[in-house]
């Protein structure tokens, strides 16, 4: 029996109404782009040209891209994963490990921890131009390995570019890793600790048995956010090397960018846009799940 | 004894390594600032210049008088600022009902709007060319300022929600008790005790959007073109201009340095989208 007073709203209403102003705008937005979007990676139409021209193909642009010999999606997935690890295990290792070091008492800390913010918030498209600057044959990054190797080398070149801008990406992110383990490794518990230590458990046996597994969650959840990140990430290596040389530094959202405005082929960008979405999405969900498991676990 | 002694010098080298460590992430920024006030010839000399070079002004004097550089702030500043300001009034009464209130489905539709702040611009921003300019709307702060909004509104919400749910909900409840609306409950009790949190969530917004390139570098010509997109002007058919370069990054990162200090004990919260507290 559902019996209301008239005057009585039923209890979905307020948070109805609440959400409804950022429901409507947020997909209202979304929905549009995602509608046009869908649109253009079914036609044949070259950038520049008024959209009366587009031919419509149907899933051709998809086909082509997945099946061609021509096509270099696969090659660009490569360059893709290459950069998500390539970033992603250097700064979660350095990062942890950094969050250590810093995780004693010492005076200054609070200055440290507030210099690590400055890299994560500078402008993406200025830190790539540096990143070109330093990397350049005379540059700061060659200063340093001339003065500890003897060597200087060309990160210009095709063996090279890949990792300098995953250097750069480094130096950007890894004190993302460091901040966030560092204020979770200051809110773990004391007592476990202090047992350990009376049990005779060595430093070591402490971070293995203790530290490590409490800090999983959390590593988990870092390692989950910067992984969306990574994969999204455009500016910097748009504004470093533009996916070249070659396509040694061509990751999807680059392959995106190349295929809509350099190759001028809208429908191909576009499907790539839509296949770049639905792996970003993908991957989040089955990570999200994964950290739930091992949530339950732990 | 023996021991005492090897454990302090033990950490006496282990401060010195977490001082040098830091002091690297912070270098290539340090070098960047200082790089705006050398001459065009100490920017390239090799052994690069960490010190030893009289500064000079010149670049600054060239982004302010020749490349009319506030033109680009200003636009920076009106597209980030209303933007930041739509959104928290966007987003306040529906990280309320997130907060506050049960209903069917209340997770799945937070991760609704979460999946879509996870949509990479780059993959939408030529679908938004066409957009725009069916709609005339290419060039304008009006279109960016709107767009934003798909990224920062599901951040805004995810990111005050903690807030909310931090401050004891038996507040509002005894000022109910008291005859208040709730309505005004809110307004009286919860707003004030969330407002740093919504000052913090309100600045990280305004830093992303003060930086965000890849849109307003494909939606903007002349008339909206904002601070990140400068770069273009830098690249030159006879070279990058570095100087210029650097004394606008050095004018550009500024204000977003000083307003992340000034939000350092929200910093953890706002990269993790509120999911762990600093």
């Amino acid at each position: 029996m559902n019996r209301q007073t008239p005057n009585q709203r039923p209890a979905w209403l307020t948070p109805a109404l609440l959400i409804l102003p950022a429901f409507v705008v947020v997909f209202a937005i979304a929905a549009y782009s995602a509608f046009s979007l869908v649109q253009l990676s079914a036609v044949k139409l070259t950038f520049g040209e008024p959209f009366r021209l587009a031919e419509p193909v149907g899933l051709d642009n998809y086909i082509w891209l997945l099946t061609n010999e021509h096509s270099t999606f696969w090659a660009t997935v490569r360059v893709t994963i290459t950069y998500l690890f390539g970033t992603l295990i250097p700064e979660l290792l350095l990062g942890f490990m950094i969050a250590l070091l810093l995780n004693r008492k010492m005076r200054g800390n609070s200055l440290f921890t507030a210099a690590l913010v400055i890299p994560i918030v500078l402008m993406p498209s200025m830190v790539g131009l540096i990143g070109r600057l330093y990397f350049s044959y005379d540059g700061l990054v060659n200063y340093f390995f001339d003065a500890l190797t003897g060597i200087r080398h060309n990160w210009y070149g095709k063996d090279l570019a890949l990792l300098a801008v995953i250097l750069v990406d480094v130096w950007e992110w890894t004190p993302f890793f460091i901040l966030i383990l560092l204020a979770g490794l200051q809110t773990l518990p004391v007592e476990p600790f202090e047992a350990a230590r009376v049990d005779g458990a060595s430093r070591w046996q402490s971070f293995r048995l203790l530290t490590l597994p409490m800090m999983l969650p959390l590593i988990l959840t870092t390692f989950i956010l910067r992984f969306m990140d990574v994969l999204r990430l455009f500016d910097v290596i748009f504004v470093m090397f533009a996916g070249g040389p070659g396509t040694t530094t061509t990751t999807l959202p680059l392959y995106v960018y190349r295929t809509t405005l350099v190759q001028r082929d809208v429908g191909r960008g576009s499907a790539a846009s839509v296949m770049l979405i639905i792996i970003i999405v993908a991957l989040t969900v089955l990570l999200i799940k994964l950290r739930e498991r091992i949530k339950f676990e732990a | 004894m023996r021991r005492n002694w090897r454990s302090l010098t033990g950490s006496r080298i282990l401060d010195l390594l977490t001082v040098f460590v830091v002091f690297a992430f912070l270098f290539p920024y340090l070098f960047m600032v200082s790089s705006a006030f050398k001459t065009r010839l100490e920017t390239f000399a090799y052994p690069p210049i960490f010190l030893g070079f009289t500064p000079t002004l010149e670049h600054f004097e060239n982004i302010f008088s020749d490349m009319n550089i506030l033109f680009y702030m200003k636009n920076s500043a009106i597209i980030a600022s209303c933007s930041t300001l739509l959104t928290i009034l966007i987003a306040i009464p529906a990280t309320y009902a997130f907060a506050r209130y049960r209903f069917r489905n209340k997770e799945g539709i937070a991760y609704g709007f979460l999946f879509l702040q996870m949509v990479p611009g780059i993959s939408i921003v030529f679908a938004l060319f066409f957009i725009a300019r069916s709609l005339g709307l290419m060039d304008t702060h009006l279109f960016l300022i709107v767009v934003y909004l798909l990224w920062n509104v599901p951040y805004a919400i995810w990111m005050m929600r903690g807030f909310v749910e931090g401050i004891p909900v038996e507040l509002e409840e005894s000022a109910m008790v008291d005859g208040a609306s709730r309505f005004k409950a809110f307004r009286l009790i919860t707003l004030p005790l969330m407002a740093g949190g919504v000052a913090a969530t309100a600045i990280l917004i305004f830093i992303g959007v003060w930086n965000e390139f890849s849109l307003a570098f494909f939606l903007t010509s002349t008339n909206a073109r904002t601070m990140p997109t400068t770069i273009a002007f830098f690249m030159t058919h006879s070279g990058i201009k570095w100087g210029p370069m650097f004394a606008t990054a050095t004018v550009g990162t500024l204000p977003v340095v000083v307003f992340a200090l000034l939000v350092r004990r929200y910093f953890i919260s706002a990269l993790t989208f509120g999911a762990v507290k600093g």
